[in-house]
């Protein structure tokens, strides 16, 4: 009864690990260095999260974590609750319909199908909050946060592939 | 049993319609958020406050590390430096003197002309230092999320300040971590005046790195370098705390480079001013932006 209960908590731990890695690499990216750069380059990581899982595991990542990551990152950002969950929803649309196309397919592929989701996901966040503040937000900083988040593409996928590889097993 | 059917098959019914337009729902969920966040009411900011307060030790748990690297960056870099600062300190240290003497005639002077006049002095401020965990500054938001801890009360609207000059203000009060909503955010608006010349105005956020200077009188005479002051106007901010200095000056804009280095801050002053202390003039500066 004790291994079964044990078991199954693992296996939750398990398919639970793509939300939780994702939420700890969005708080590690609103932490204050104060060293080797300023806190105005921001790579967006929960982009990063939810593009990467949702190639390799949909099964474990699926509507509900995207919906609970945005939910996340509004609660540390100042920006308007729910714009961050609207712009992961579109993602998620995005990402699913392309599923088919990137399935399989080599790293720079999967590299490029990045670049083009960071500008979808930042266009629409960009549109939603000017008309929410009805006023252009300027798009010197989200043209950095595009450069910078395509250049951590690679090191966040280097994170996530370590977690998939090591904290999950094929059974979750 | 015919009961137990009906309402099984009601309850799945109900569950394939969920997950078919989950999506949907989840839009619409995402949109009324929004549309709470526009209607600003106590409702949303206590949500909001609370939010704050479960998220944020995520973010100071993972401060621990972020202090080590930085910790030994800091020791490494003094090091180098210790030499040529302390030879910089000590010529400081001495023009500091002189200022110092200086201050104190003027400080007794000042109090013997405020007797004859009979003015009444503003209230002292009270201090709250608070150190930073979270930051964030880009084309969204500019904020920090400060660690106040449990014993201090601050105030949804208190000045935020660092040695060098104002950073903000305090957006949303948790119970333990508390949101600062910088100058250069784009809900940010602060009566102003240039130091000099005593030309008031407001200084607005747009989500860059420098607010602009709006709402100045036409034909004013505004110059690279004026420094920038708060006004005092409205009460919220006391007059007179430094704030930036004119970087630019054009035909349509005006903008300022803040004293305090907002994307470097370790720790913060939350002040609190008697004035400040009437809730009602809170929320009208609140309501403003």
């Amino acid at each position: 009864m004790n291994d079964s209960f044990s078991e199954s908590l693992k296996l939750l731990l398990q398919r639970m690990m793509p939300l939780l890695s994702s939420i700890f690499l969005i708080a590690f990216s609103y932490v204050p260095f104060n060293v080797f750069f300023s806190s105005n380059v921001h790579a967006s990581v929960s982009v990063a999260c939810v593009y990467y899982w949702l190639l390799h595991r949909p099964d474990v990542f699926n509507l509900f974590s995207v919906f609970v990551l945005g939910l996340f990152e509004g609660a540390l950002s100042s920006a308007p609750y729910g714009i961050s969950v609207f712009q992961l929803l579109i993602l998620y649309v995005f990402v699913s319909n392309l599923l088919k196309y990137f399935n399989g397919k080599s790293f720079e592929v999967m590299w490029a199908g990045f670049v083009l989701a960071e500008f979808v996901a930042l266009f629409a966040k960009w549109f939603i909050a000017s008309v929410f503040w009805a006023e252009f937000l300027p798009v010197q900083l989200l043209g950095f946060a595009f450069v910078v988040s395509v250049f951590a593409y690679p090191i966040l996928t280097l994170i996530n592939v370590f977690v998939q590889n090591s904290l999950m097993t094929d059974e979750a | 049993m015919k009961r137990r059917r009906v309402l099984f098959v009601q309850l799945s019914h109900i569950r394939l319609l969920i997950k078919k337009f989950a999506l949907v729902i989840l839009f619409v969920v995402a949109f009324v958020m929004m549309l709470l966040n526009k209607t600003d009411t106590v409702l949303v900011d206590r949500t909001s406050s609370v939010a704050t307060d479960v998220v944020s030790p995520v973010v100071d748990f993972l401060n621990l590390p972020a202090k080590g690297i930085s910790f030994i960056y800091d020791y490494l870099k003094d090091l180098r430096l210790a030499r040529r600062e302390n030879k910089l300190l000590r010529a400081e240290n001495r023009k500091l003197r002189l200022i110092s003497e200086r201050a104190r005639s003027l400080e007794i002077e000042n109090r013997l002309l405020a007797q004859l006049l009979n003015y009444k002095r503003p209230d002292e401020e009270n201090l709250i230092t608070a150190r930073v965990i979270a930051e964030e500054g880009d084309a969204f938001s500019h904020s920090l999320i400060a660690y106040t801890g449990k014993g201090a009360r601050p105030q949804k609207g208190q000045v935020v300040l660092t040695e060098r000059g104002l950073v903000g203000r305090l957006d949303k009060v948790g119970h333990i971590y508390s949101k600062i909503l910088l100058i250069t955010d784009i809900n940010s608006r602060i009566p102003v005046m240039i130091e000099k010349t005593r030309v008031r105005g407001i200084l607005a956020g747009d989500n860059t790195l420098q607010p602009k200077l709006v709402f100045t009188p036409l034909f004013s005479e505004i110059k690279e370098g004026d420094r920038i002051v708060t006004s005092g106007v409205a009460g919220v901010f006391p007059s007179g705390l430094p704030v930036g200095v004119v970087s630019k000056v054009s035909q349509r804009e005006i903008r300022v480079l803040p004293y305090a280095d907002l994307d470097r801050v370790e720790y913060v002053k939350i002040v609190s001013y008697a004035q400040e202390e009437n809730p009602a003039q809170v929320e009208t500066e609140g309501g403003d932006e």
